[in-house]
């Protein structure tokens, strides 16, 4: 299975320069590199896009940087900016929007204490929404990682996030 | 996994494998879907406890994709059987070995529920019985990880078909014959895409894969990629033979992570096989296909987008043409289909183009996934023949809407695609057919929805998909989204304004001509499909800020007391009555309600239908609760006294609930008021038209002391003959509450013969001990409560048998369903789809002669329209016959004053104010309405009072009814539980009396329902 953000690497630390090179050294001289999947690798590699690997990587690859930034900046899945250490990622699909995912988004905000696409101040959760995760069968449903939580309640979230948090502490 | 050098050694490895199968039995656990409900650890558990047994080599446990039917999840197949378990828990592993695998038996908590008997085999259930599951076939079958399980269920031999005995003009011959049509959105015919590719000059030849699933409401791909993912790598190794491509591109869809999984191995093993790469089963054939994941943007499954972003640029669309067959990825020819599509091709090799035409419709052949969510029961994906009715989706394979609730629109082909309504259930669901109601199939997400969808909620949160989802390249998409956007949300916050519906059909039009792609084009359509059918929705929200599916926030305070028409504090009670505060609960009830001890009783409680308790299991009994603190609060209590002089005089005229409740409102207000009874008892229906086991005479007699102590007269036997009367008396302001009291006629021949009653006057005589028996064969002719009321009242006088005939069935009924179930266990016979057509008897009623009636096709509420079977007739004998088809006011008394309009037997009335034009005269209730409910016409009586006392110079306002119950939740361990049902006298002590037939909860059983509540009103 893919990884996503990967749990518990600490992301709050700016890579080192040797961490920047050794990272771009393989995309490099790796045969039919396309951007967008050398941008995944480097997202996956640090838990974000850290602009001096993307400058770096132009200069490398003699990409320019706006053509890098351009990409960056058109897909929802890439950031750069460092996030916190887990992904709730609450799904706005029809579906759950038909079961009351809009409660359910407003009881994780509450709970966490941040808006979409930001971490909270512990770095312990990103919040993000997403299209669909095309489980509508779960709605209304989120994923923390790779886990899956359906059928939720507002009142469930609380629940689901309190303990989330409480085992990793 | 060795390489297979030739076809023969494909078949031959097929041959091998059938002959090891051998016998044993097969546990098929869906590890995919199900894994979010911890189908992996039923795997471990199953495979744990066959270990265990020592019983490996008779039994073994198969991690398969989705079988379809998410909501029994986790789902367990137990073959070679067929069966089917739902709802399994890791708990359930040994109970499955040692019961199933070994004993041979089935468990029946496991099994699928259907009219409270367990259905064991899969087969028989009707969500599998109505599919014709085609491309589906293997999924939920196969080891989705295992390339061996997969070839011996027949994968990949199609593709050798067509290597070793077809030319590529050959096949895309055969993908025309088939007439198979794009499923991914636009149905554009596969072939004919697939000879522009073949004939487009330039080489190489790109193949790409679309399994860019991005339409909320749609997982008919993901299910394919995760649990047959080697089906779709055959359609496109086909494919790309018929096309001349050496290499192609699978796009998926970044939050899939079981479906990329799944799809790395499969090709690593299908490369390994010598299925891809060079020499493809020693053919000479070339092609391999390359994995790329998307990275968040919608758009990319435009095809054009799509494209880009392989190429690792932004993915925005640009003008077509050059079509991708001309120039598609680095400026090659390229042929890209969905993931559906290609499933569908090795099928069509398999089985012949012309058996797979002959599924579906002209026009539209083969089958087609559905991703069916929403509110239907059973959740799910569907493979059905196009052509198939929305009905046999969401009722026979669905299994219709959970909670009681009616079907109001489906929501199909994606966010662009469209709403279909209630009246088109019965229209095949083709490709030109969808167009027709105004939708699209698209890729197949099918998402129902009931009355607690708002229309103008969904057209704007489609709206915002769509503006969030727009490349911004364009500027009718890129800014039009925003605006439609911008309108929309101020409508479902109440703000909107008469011209906006105007504008966004204007807006919508424009944005669809101008805009570059696919997106843009169809963006507006949310809107578009909704205005012509729900446009009176939209309008509530802009005229009235009232949202009829009690869904926008804005506009609501919790959907229960949003519903309630009487809008009652239900959280607030509730919550009173949890902490045991009673007395307290049944004053907030009455700040709005005078009425607790008949509306607990007799409410046909619509705050249940929409409390979202009912979406987590069972609603909150609201109903029952009411009913409760009216009993359990001895004291009738005193209303809070008018301190003044009372200024203003009102004269209400009738006392059933909407006259009552007005006069209640007015006098907390300070008028004095007067209310005119033309018969001997107070009440209206709620005296006569309700029988006495329901509401018993004290019950009332209590709401009604309670009002009289507010300040009240009420003076009866006192008929107005006109309104000059009153006003020439002195009443500043009149409300007419006459109600509806004259029973509809059948205007059929014989039908003013002895023996034939009409209900309202027979419940009203039996109330009044006028009728104390009836003997012989009773028939009741209709089917609402007045109906079912009158049948009850009948056995309970002694008739020999009661039949109700009834011209729908069970499901039109608009009588409770509570009240239905308790007149059958009482003994009432109902006869459904039977109408009657005359009467025999030759002055004294004998029979009633009926037509057998046929359901059609559905009308505009979605309702199937009765239509008689010709020649049919059925007989039922009768020595009386109750005729409750329905009730119409009676208004002599305003017919010589021209300033009350009375259209079609009803008086006009502002809804909102209940005013009737004229300065000081106000109506409401079934008089204006029609025969409508209880609580609607206590409703009218409470918007009367308040317009009247603006009418006077007052402010209109209600007592205060929030702040007095704990702002605090009940905890989730006391919340837990289920729904408490009252209990009933047996049928048996029922006969001959009138007593009370339910039993009120007692304070522990009330306290602990009254936790159910979910406290909505605490997240504002």
């Amino acid at each position: 299975m893919a990884e996503n953000a990967t749990p518990d690497r600490l992301v709050s630390q700016s890579p080192s320069e040797a961490e920047v090179v050794e990272a771009l050294d393989s995309l490099v001289t790796r045969p039919e590199a396309n951007l967008i999947g050398a941008l995944q690798e480097i997202q996956e590699g640090f838990g974000y896009l850290p602009p001096s690997a993307l400058e770096r990587m132009s200069k490398r690859a003699k990409i320019p940087l706006s053509r890098i930034y351009g990409v960056v900046t058109f897909y929802a899945q890439f950031y750069t900016e460092p996030r916190g250490r887990h992904t709730v990622l609450c799904c706005r699909g029809t579906a759950c929007h038909v079961k009351g995912a809009g409660r359910v988004l407003e009881a994780v905000q509450r709970e966490l204490g941040v808006e979409e696409g930001e971490s909270t101040p512990d770095l312990m959760f990103y919040l993000e929404t997403v299209a669909c995760l095309g489980t509508c069968f779960l709605a209304p449903v989120m994923m923390i990682d790779n886990e899956y939580y359906g059928m939720l309640t507002p009142q469930k979230v609380a629940a689901i996030l309190q303990n989330f948090r409480a085992e990793r502490q | 996994m060795t390489r297979l050098e030739s076809i023969d050694a494909l078949a031959k490895l097929r041959a091998d494998l059938a002959g090891q199968e051998g016998g044993g039995t097969v546990v098929r656990v869906c590890s995919t879907g199900c894994r979010a409900l911890g189908a992996l650890g039923v795997c471990e558990a199953l495979e744990r406890e066959i270990a265990q047994r020592g019983i490996g080599s008779q039994a073994r446990v198969v991690r398969t994709g989705c079988h379809g039917l998410c909501a029994g999840a986790v789902v367990v197949v137990v073959d070679p059987a067929g069966i089917f378990y739902q709802g399994v828990a890791a708990e359930d592993a040994a109970e499955i070995v040692e019961e199933t695998v070994i004993g041979g038996r089935t468990i029946e908590r496991l099994c699928w529920p259907l009219e409270g008997k367990a259905v064991p085999l899969k087969d028989d259930i009707p969500f599998y019985k109505h599919q014709t599951r085609l491309v589906l076939r293997n999924c939920g079958v196969v080891d989705p990880a295992s390339l061996e399980d997969s070839i011996a269920h027949g994968a990949y031999s199609s593709a050798a078909q067509v290597l070793s005995t077809m030319s590529p003009e050959q096949v895309i011959e055969e993908v025309l014959a088939s007439g198979l049509r794009g499923r991914g959105g636009a149905g554009f015919p596969t072939g004919r895409k697939w000879q522009f590719a073949r004939a487009a000059k330039g080489e190489p030849k790109y193949i790409a894969c679309n399994a860019h699933e991005g339409d909320p409401g749609s997982f008919m791909d993901r299910a394919l990629l995760e649990g047959d993912p080697h089906l779709v790598i055959e359609g496109i190794i086909i494919g790309a033979y018929a096309i001349g491509a050496s290499k192609g591109f699978m796009y998926m869809h970044g939050e899939y992570p079981i479906a990329l999984e799944h799809m790395q191995i499969a090709l690593g093993h299908a490369r390994a096989a010598g299925l891809l790469g060079s020499n493809i089963l020693g053919t000479g054939v070339e092609f391999d296909i390359e994995l790329r994941v998307g990275a968040g943007a919608f758009v990319c499954g435009e095809e054009i987008a799509l494209m880009a972003s392989i190429e690792g640029r932004r993915g925005m669309p640009r003008p077509r043409p050059p079509f991708p067959a001309q120039a598609g990825l680095y400026g090659k020819p390229t042929n890209i289909n969905n993931v559906e599509t290609w499933a569908n091709i090795p099928r069509i090799i398999e089985m012949g183009a012309d058996s797979y035409a002959r599924i579906g419709t002209d026009g539209s052949n083969g089958t087609k996934i559905f991703a069916l969510s929403g509110r239907v029961r059973n959740t799910g994906l569907v493979e059905v023949p196009l052509g198939i009715t929305l009905r046999q989706i969401i009722y026979d394979i669905g299994g219709g809407i959970p909670g009681g609730r009616k079907f109001k629109a489906a929501q199909m082909g994606g966010p662009c695609g469209g709403c279909v309504p209630a009246r088109y259930l019965d229209l095949p669901v083709d490709y030109d057919r969808a167009k027709q109601a105004g939708a699209i199939i698209g890729c197949g997400g099918l998402i129902v929805l009931d009355e607690t969808s708002c229309m103008v909620d969904i057209a704007r949160f489609l709206s915002e998909f769509c503006r969030r989802e727009s490349c911004g390249k364009c500027v009718p998409c890129r800014i039009g989204t925003k605006r439609m956007l911008e309108i929309l949300t101020r409508i479902t916050q109440g703000e909107g304004e008469e011209a906006d519906v105007e504008r966004l059909e204007r807006l919508g039009r424009m944005i669809a001509d101008t805009s570059l792609c696919g997106l843009g084009q169809t963006a507006p359509n949310p809107v578009l499909s909704t205005l012509p059918h729900f446009r009176e929705e939209y309008e509530a929200h802009i005229r009235e800020a009232r949202c009829t599916a009690h869904s926008c926030e804005a506009l609501i305070t919790t959907p229960c007391a949003s519903a309630c028409p009487a809008h009652v504090n239900i959280p607030e009670y509730c919550a009173l009555i949890a902490e045991g505060r009673f007395t307290e609960a049944l004053d907030v009830i009455r700040r709005r309600n005078p009425f607790p001890s008949v509306c607990g009783r007799a409410c046909h409680h619509p705050c249940e239908l929409f409390c979202r308790r009912g979406d987590v299991d069972e609603p909150v009994a609201v109903r029952d609760l009411k009913w409760f603190v009216s009993e359990q609060v001895e004291d009738i209590g005193e209303p809070p006294t008018w301190p003044g002089p009372r200024e203003g005089r009102v004269a209400v005229i009738g006392s059933g609930p909407a006259g009552l409740t007005a006069a209640y409102f007015l006098a907390l207000m300070g008028r004095e008021v007067k209310v005119f009874e033309q018969s001997d008892v107070v009440g209206g229906m709620m005296a006569t038209g309700i029988p006495a086991y329901r509401v018993p005479a004290a019950a009332l007699e209590r709401d009604i002391e309670y009002i009289r102590r507010a300040g009240v007269e009420i003076e009866t036997d006192h008929k107005i003959e006109s309104l000059k009367e009153l006003e020439e008396e002195g009443f500043d302001a009149i409300f007419i509450a006459a109600g509806a009291q004259k029973g509809a006629r059948l205007e059929l021949e014989g039908e003013e013969a002895d023996g034939i009653h009409d209900a309202l006057t027979f419940l009203r005589k039996v109330r009044a001990g006028e009728i104390q028996s009836l003997e012989g064969r009773v028939v009741v002719i209709g089917g609402g409560n007045a109906a079912v009321g009158a049948a009850r009242s009948a056995l309970r006088l002694g008739a020999r048998s009661v039949s109700v005939i009834y011209g729908r069935t069970r499901e039109e009924m608009p009588a409770l369903a509570e009240e239905i179930d308790d007149a059958l266990a009482e003994g009432v016979e109902i006869h459904y789809l039977v109408s009657p057509v005359g009467f025999e008897g030759d002055g004294r009623v004998q029979a009633v002669r009926c037509a057998e009636i046929e359901l059609g096709e559905a009308d505009e509420s979605g309702r199937r329209r009765p239509v008689p079977k010709p020649g049919s007739e059925r007989v039922f004998e009768a020595d009386h016959v109750i005729v409750a088809i329905g009730q119409q006011p009676e208004l002599g008394f305003t017919s010589s004053d021209d300033r009350v309009v009375v259209s079609r037997g009803r008086i006009e009335a502002n809804p909102v104010t209940q005013c009737c034009g004229e300065a000081g005269i106000f109506a409401g209730g079934d008089a204006v309405t029609g025969p409508a409910t209880l609580i609607e016409a206590i409703a009218a009586g409470q918007r009367a009072a308040q317009a009247i006392d603006v009418f006077l110079g007052g402010r209109g306002e209600l007592p205060r009814d929030t702040g007095f119950a704990s702002r605090s939740k009940p905890s989730p361990s006391e919340a837990e539980i289920d729904r408490i049902t009252v209990r009933m006298r047996g049928p048996d002590q029922r006969s001959g009396n009138f007593d009370e037939v339910r039993l009120a909860y007692s304070a522990a059983e009330a306290r602990a329902e009254a936790r159910r509540c979910l406290r909505c009103d605490l997240e504002k």
